[in-house]
């Protein structure tokens, strides 16, 4: 056949015939009479495809739901996230926060950048601590009471009603209208304007009500030190910026401060400026080993009773002529007192005394004396008045409120947050002890509790109202500094809980009791006179703080005190109080997060335990974990024992907050209820405390051990690889300022010259267009754990308990690595020394451009991106678990469960066998209330994935996709809009970062802060030698100890 | 010129046993004893699968399968809970599930050296061992293969690691050593099932030919594939077992080379070492003949087979023992050398931790059984004491399953930052699983010697003095067997080579 057009061929019979047949080559008949092997051939096929189709069946597909887009609400784009600044108040001070909001659900804590007592980058980014951040996770916490709960005629009690209650209420008090003499009200500390107003209008419906206040952990004894000095309750405000020497009595600045984080972030100024050759000297004398202390130049341990005879050392060397002569101080104490003193003396107006809550009052008056003396009030310390100064204090209010109740004359009891039954001095019997020991709470006829949990003093009033979360709320409260904040709800109350202002409302008939209407009409009276009010309230509220609205600086204060008196003689061992770097003083007790967070100093998680120094212990024959048994005067207690290098010799440290009987499934059944030995008497000391062995032993739980305890591995490896005392090491590098000084490369004596040879040649490069980086400054890093509970909330991090910590399968990504040097005294080991170092050094993936965890994954789950990401594909990962052996830092953590399905708190012989695994698709297994916490740009991972650190790479995508759409909006193009200028994003634990330790940035930046950092000539690569080529850098720790005294 | 006479061989005897294992250079000594025939060594290792079933059989196979049904439900545990049912932890990713692995891959060693290699190199005492050296092969190595399949977080999703066409058009990465093992565990696994399958297919034949019952004559004869031991098949047959015995050989080597990868190219102090693939290979043959001795010493002595299995047999093999345990003895002495001598401090550490922190109990045990204990077997006196060779071979056994745990545990236990180091403890779990994956192998093990040929029969022949005459003075003793055996005639004999002769 030839052709000589295609019309002509389409014309042809075959093409025709081809044409009409639909499907050419395709022949009906054959299916009518198949020949056996194409039967076959079919039948094959088709079992292959019903097989495929089988497969999907065992799939483990999440279940899901669908919901249409329907209309959105005005300024809202859904699955934008914004922030409203709020606050969070404990014990009276405000911390004030920025809440972001995913959808009108909050999700992730920050500091609020805009404010006078937060701490901010680029006025963008503000950092919040430990507690704040978790305070998300108690906002979702499933066990938060649900409903008001009436205990009147049945000690269970019955779920009830506001309305129930308000009819008992109006009864109750309406027996009390006129005078109300037999009313009292036990409330936390209040301070913002509301809830002192209503406090007024409280006591003007009831003029002869009382009003108590009480909080465990307070700092009392430094308003009573100010009325010692001056003859006037003033509050110290610190500024650290200015600080070149701190000398710190027993006060932990930078942890267990109300306005730490500040602290925090001015001491480190003057940290940083090391590189510029100036660094401020910090003097911790301390009775219990805290953060301040770990990252102190001089620190000196010692036991409460010398305090006052070293306060007066320093007092006198500093110039103080009034300050008396010290007595009964060891050579090294005096010689501590003598350089401090002569420091502060030379600092002048560049100095400060602080003086810690455990501290007598005295001593904080010789620490006014000194700050007064040098020169400091009015530039490193501001004496501010504070308006609720001359109130009894906490223990003088707790104890009345007891003698009252005792000789029955309190019959309506109203008690608006706290938990007296459990954290009040035990003499007082508010402890309910069951039948046999009832607390003095059940003698009142009327008792009414608000409270966020149905705790142990709910239990043991009449009535049980839930309270608002701060979250849910509107409030306002005073910052440190006394600026006041409007604290605006994020959601609206899950439980339907209320303030104590909403109370104090209904108690007191007022007409007004909504939070909103309160809080309003206290800023319209009193805060915001004159001009546009709902202008400038929409301005507040937006910046959460009103301007110009913090306490005055006190006029002309006056030394008043002319001697120091000397308190009585006591003689040891002591008992130490702290708050808990968990549970605070109980009240985080049910925070998974904050269970599972490690202490700073101890890495203790899930427990307290009696701190005790290792002198001490081999005097007492105590190992980690026995149980010993301390008498005092009237009271004992059994508590496991846990040997701490560093702590004060004599001196036993109890943190507050366990022990709890009704705080909810993962609080309750934890550590040592402490409370039982503190009494109205003590402060946050007993002396003369006898000490015995049970022969019990207890299982503590630490994320790390105390190598220095270790004379193996400290001989054999941490001597090289952190360093001895004042030596610097492979890892861990530091020196002192001196030596910088001299030669820049001091820290790095003990690196090598670097080897790059590689195997593999990297696919492609890492920069472009950005590429991401860190640095993280061990010069000052606290390792106060803002940073791992931020990126806990950040990335859906899961808890695991107690039992899976002790198999050491923490989950957190970001981990504090902690490391003691001492130096062996004579006969015997580096933990011996009664003084040891401490560093802190923030562990994360390293994102290392040649990465060992690549190469051995099988399934390619473990990847590069192009902007320097070791990025983690969850869906691919199979859980080999090779990454994690091949991984130096190790920091990948593996799922061993199903973790989020489940209660951390379930306690059965571990590993727990039997463990219900839903894959996370049956809503039973997870509580819907607890899903509401979920960051909703990261995935929840299942059960044998791997997970790690991604530099939180949805902040990053974030970024970037706002920048591409702000350039499309602006020029009709993206064009340019690739690289991210330093300082525009931050990962979680940089902006949780107060004291900037860890800083995130782009590399491709060139002027930009991560560049300048990497190129310090502290800066160095942990395990360089390994070429791996992290894209974290560490810059070494300087210290500053005094001359003569190069430790 | 003047003539010796060399007088007759004549074997001792020692313990009621013929004595084969005389060194004297001027006799080759027989490797079946007794004077058997043909028809009596076909008789001895037929009777082990036809006699019925033994009571002590039928016990020790109830406590392989209740071992059995003790992984089963530890498996079932780890599939509906997590991998967290394991003492694993985060600085030890693996532990027991590894250490399995590589141990039973070690044992799935002896069997196919001693078919292969000493086949290629014409060790004619292999024929007495080789078949159920062969057949615990396979049994170690599905115990092996089991744990990396199981051990992954997700196992529904283990075939990921093959190198599967998927919708999501990704390759596994070729870079990881996991993924070597893969190709080289599932090529090992068929080589050798198949080298033992060929192997077995005369036997099979000559069982089929002897059974009574109907279901056994379709079972066999399924099997023997057809086989009539004509020529053509026994050539067809040599070649083919020739041409494997090549395959596998490289095999022996690579195998247990590539799962030492999974440790010398990870960049862990302690593993990432070059001389691992040798001594791991080294280490494997140790280990895996002393699971040979173990399982044959037992096996001669129920089923009548010292005459074939005799003690030359066992001597030989001690032999093999104690060079490969001199050579990991040296593997472990070098390590410690390299790490002195490589200056790294994270490597001295290691070693240092390793024979002093707190895992040293797990490395005397170690240095106990795989260095010192062997040492015994210098003398020839022990080599024949059946006793001392089994608790030889079961402190080896234990050695090399605890080198394993040193290498593994110590190493990631303690690495580069101390504060992740942590000790690593197993669960019940994790000892029910390992005694589980002795369930496993032993189940199969007890299933194999009761229905199929624990020895070769067929290459038993070939070596036995009978099989050597030429053709003009033929032995009268096995010509009444050849219709019914498949023994090697003698033109194919001579068609082969002998390499006896």
């Amino acid at each position: 056949m030839y052709w000589r057009s295609l019309n002509q061929l389409a014309e042809t019979p075959e093409v025709r015939a081809l044409i009409e047949q639909e499907f050419p080559n395709y022949n009906p008949s054959e299916l009518a009479t198949t020949s056996r092997r194409k039967l076959l051939k079919i039948m094959g096929a088709s079992m292959a495809l019903a097989g495929l189709g089988l497969t999907g069946g065992c799939r483990r597909w999440p279940k899901e739901k669908l919901a249409p887009h329907t209309t959105s609400q005005g300024n809202h784009t859904p699955g934008q996230v914004e922030h409203y600044a709020t606050a969070m108040e404990v014990g009276g001070v405000a911390q004030p926060l920025l809440v972001a909001s995913f959808d009108g659900r909050p999700i992730k804590i920050e500091g609020n950048p805009t404010h006078p007592m937060s701490w901010a980058v680029k006025d963008k980014f503000g950092a919040a601590d430990a507690f704040a951040q978790a305070s998300i996770l108690s906002l979702y916490d499933p066990e938060r009471s649900r409903s008001v709960i009436d205990r009147t005629r049945d000690a269970a009690g019955k779920s009830s009603d506001w309305a129930a209650f308000g009819e008992a209420a109006v009864a109750a008090f309406g027996r009390a209208k006129g005078a109300g003499a037999n009313v009292a009200v036990l409330a936390e500390p209040m301070s913002g304007p509301s809830a002192v107003e209503l406090r007024k209008r409280f006591q003007v419906a009831y003029p002869q009500a009382k009003w108590y206040e009480y909080e465990p952990v307070s700092r009392d004894n430094a308003l009573a030190g100010s009325r010692l000095a001056f003859g006037k309750a003033y509050r110290s405000k610190l500024d650290l910026t200015k600080a070149k020497v701190v000398v710190s009595l027993d006060d932990d600045l930078l942890m267990f401060h109300p306005v730490h984080t500040r602290h925090a972030a001015d001491w480190a100024d003057l940290r940083r400026s090391g590189d510029k050759g100036e660094m401020s000297r910090v003097y911790v004398a301390e009775t219990t080993f805290s953060v301040t202390g770990t990252v102190a130049d001089e620190r000196l341990p010692i036991t409460p009773d010398k305090l006052f005879a070293l306060a007066q050392a320093v007092a006198a060397a500093a110039g103080v002529a009034n300050a008396g002569t010290a007595a009964n101080l060891a050579p090294n104490e005096t010689a501590w007192a003598q350089r401090a003193g002569a420091d502060l003396k030379k600092a002048g107006k560049n100095g400060v005394m602080a003086a810690g809550p455990a501290a007598t009052p005295v001593v904080h008056a010789i620490a006014h004396a000194v700050n007064q003396q040098i020169g400091a009030v009015g530039t490193t310390v501001q004496l501010l008045e504070d308006p609720a100064g001359d109130r009894p204090t906490h223990l003088e209010a707790i104890t009345a409120l007891a003698k009252a109740i005792t000789s029955k004359q309190v019959e309506v009891l109203l008690i608006l947050g706290g938990n007296p039954a459990y954290d009040a001095p035990m003499d007082l019997h508010f402890y309910d002890g069951g039948d046999k020991d009832p607390s003095i709470l059940r003698s009142v006829p009327v008792t009414i509790h608000l409270s966020v949990y149905d705790d142990e003093t709910s239990r043991a009033c009449k009535w049980h109202l839930p309270m608002a979360h701060y979250l849910e709320a509107w409030g306002d409260a005073r910052a440190w500094d006394g600026s006041a904040n409007i604290c605006q709800p994020l959601i609206e109350p899950l439980f339907g809980g209320k303030t104590a202002v909403e109370v104090l409302a209904i108690a007191a008939s007022e007409k007004e009791t909504t939070a909103e209407a309160i809080v309003r009409r206290t800023w319209q009276e009193q805060l915001i006179k004159g001009g546009d009010f709902e202008k400038q309230w929409r301005k507040t509220l937006e910046a959460g703080v009103l301007e110009n609205s913090a306490f005055p600086a006190a006029a002309g204060a006056t030394l008043t005190a002319a001697t120091f008196a000397a308190p009585a003689p006591v003689s040891g061992p002591f008992v130490r109080f702290t708050p808990d770097s968990h549970a605070y003083d109980g009240r985080y007790a049910n925070n998974g997060w904050l269970q599972e967070t490690h202490d700073p100093i101890t890495k203790l998680v899930w427990d307290n335990a009696a701190i005790i120094s290792k002198k001490d212990a081999d005097a007492w024959g105590v190992k980690q974990g026995d149980v010993i048994q301390l008498d005092a005067a009237g009271r004992s207690i059994q508590i496991a024992a846990f040997v701490q290098p560093g702590q004060p010799i004599g001196v036993i440290t109890l943190p507050l907050g366990y022990g709890r009987t009704a705080a909810g499934n993962v609080g309750n059944r934890l550590g040592f209820n402490t409370y039982h030995f503190r009494q109205s008497v003590d402060g946050d000391v007993v002396s003369g405390v006898k000490v015995s062995k049970v022969g019990a032993h207890y299982t503590l739980a630490t994320t790390m051990e105390h190598h220095i305890l270790d004379e193996f591995a400290q001989k054999n490896a941490l001597d090289q690889r952190v360093g001895g005392k004042g030596k610097t090491g492979y890892i861990v590098r530091e020196a002192t300022l001196a030596q910088y000084k001299a030669d820049p490369r001091t820290p790095h004596a003990t690196s090598h010259g670097g080897v790059s040879l590689q195997l593999f040649n990297n696919p492609s490069t890492f920069n472009t267009p950005n590429a991401w980086g860190m640095a993280v400054d061990l010069n000052t890093c606290t390792g106060c754990n803002a940073c791992v509970v931020a990126c806990q909330a950040e990335n859906n991090i899961p808890v695991v308990g107690k039992d899976q910590v002790m198999y050491h399968r923490e989950m957190q990504w970001l981990r504090i690595d902690r490391y003691f040097k001492g130096t062996a005294p004579a006969g015997g080991t580096a933990a011996d020394d009664p003084n040891p170092q401490v560093v802190h050094q923030p562990m994360m993936c390293q994102q290392c451009e040649t990465a060992p965890c690549e190469q051995v994954c099988p399934v390619a789950a473990t990847v590069h991106d192009t902007e320097g990401l070791n990025t983690m594909v969850y869906n691919r990962c199979i859980g080999t678990r090779y990454c994690s052996n091949n991984c130096p830092y190790k920091v990948r953590r593996f799922n061993y469960f199903d973790w989020h399905a489940k209660d951390p708190r379930i306690s059965r012989p571990a590993p727990y066998h039997g463990f219900p695994d839903a894959q996370q698709n049956d809503p039973a297994q997870i509580d819907p209330i607890r899903r509401l916490v979920y960051n909703p740009d990261v995935s929840v991972r299942m059960r044998g994935v791997m997970e790690k650190c991604t530099y939180c790479t949805q902040r990053l995508a974030q970024a970037k996709i706002s920048r591409r759409n702000a350039a499309f909006a602006a020029n009709g193009s993206e064009k340019g809009s690739e690289v991210v200028p330093d300082g525009e994003v931050m990962t979680a634990c940089a902006q949780a970062c107060a004291t900037r330790a860890i800083t995130f940035g782009n590399l491709n930046d060139k002027g930009g802060e991560l560049v300048k950092l990497h190129k310090n000539p502290r800066a160095y690569e942990v395990l360089a030698e390994l070429n791996t080529k992290p894209r974290t850098r560490y810059l070494a720790k300087l210290r500053n100890p005094a001359e003569g005294e190069k430790a | 010129m003047s003539t010796t006479t060399i007088e007759p061989l004549v074997l001792p005897r020692a313990n009621g046993e013929i004595d084969n294992t005389t060194d004297d250079p001027r006799y080759r000594p027989p490797l079946v004893t007794s004077e058997l025939s043909f028809g009596d060594v076909t008789r001895a290792v037929a009777n082990v699968a036809e006699r019925p079933t033994t009571t002590i059989w039928k016990v020790a196979f109830a406590i392989a399968l209740g071992f059995l049904g003790m992984l089963g439900y530890t498996l079932y545990k780890l599939f509906f809970t997590g991998v967290g049912v394991w003492g694993n932890n985060q600085p030890a990713s693996w532990a027991f599930d590894i250490i399995n692995f590589v141990f039973w891959v070690g044992i799935g060693h002896a069997g196919t050296l001693i078919s292969a290699i000493l086949f290629l190199f014409r060790q004619n005492w292999r024929t007495g061992i080789n078949r159920f050296a062969e057949a615990m092969t396979i049994f170690a190595v599905i115990c092996a293969a089991m744990f990396p399949g199981v051990h992954v977080g997700r196992p529904w999703l283990a075939y990921w690691l093959f190198p599967l066409p998927n919708q999501m058009q990704m390759w596994p990465q070729f870079r990881s050593p996991l993924l070597w093992d893969v190709f080289a565990v599932s090529t090992y696994a068929s080589v050798s099932l198949l080298f033992w399958y060929i192997g077995m297919i005369p036997d099979l034949a000559t069982l089929r030919d002897r059974a009574k019952s109907r279901a056994a004559q379709i079972g066999y004869g399924i099997f023997a594939l057809g086989w009539t031991g004509s020529c053509r098949h026994w050539h067809r047959y040599e070649r083919a077992y020739l041409l494997l015995s090549a395959l596998a050989t490289p095999l022996v080597l690579s195998v247990h080379s590539v799962v030492s990868f999974d440790f010398a190219t990870s960049q862990l102090p302690g593993w990432h070492t070059t001389i691992f693939p040798p001594y791991f290979v080294a280490g494997a043959v140790f280990g895996g003949f002393a699971m040979v001795l173990l399982l044959a010493i037992p096996a001669r002595q129920f089923f009548g087979l010292k005459d074939i299995i005799t003690l030359r047999h066992i001597e030989n093999m001690c032999k093999v023992m104690l060079a490969t345990g001199l050579i990991v003895g040296y593997g472990y002495s070098m390590e410690f050398f390299v790490a002195w001598y490589s200056g790294s401090h994270y490597e001295r550490f290691t070693f240092w931790n390793r024979a002093f922190g707190p895992y040293s109990w797990a490395f005397g045990i170690m240095v106990f059984c795989n260095v010192l204990s062997p040492q015994i077997l210098w003398s020839k006196k022990m080599r024949k004491n059946l006793w001392v060779v089994m608790a030889v071979s079961f402190f080896v056994t234990i050695g090399m399953w605890f080198e394993r745990f040193v290498i593994i545990v110590t190493s990631l236990t303690r690495d580069f930052l101390p504060s992740s180091w942590w000790m690593y403890k197993p669960t019940d779990i994790d000892l029910m699983m390992l005694a589980g994956s002795f369930g496993l192998f032993f189940t199969l093990f007890f299933l194999f010697v009761r229905y199929l040929p624990v020895v070769a029969i067929a290459e038993v022949k070939s070596v036995m003095p009978q099989a050597h005459i030429h053709p003009d003075e033929h032995d009268e003793r096995s010509g009444d067997e050849h219709r019914s055996d498949y023994g090697p005639d003698e033109h194919h004999r001579h068609g082969n080579g002998n390499g006896a002769h």
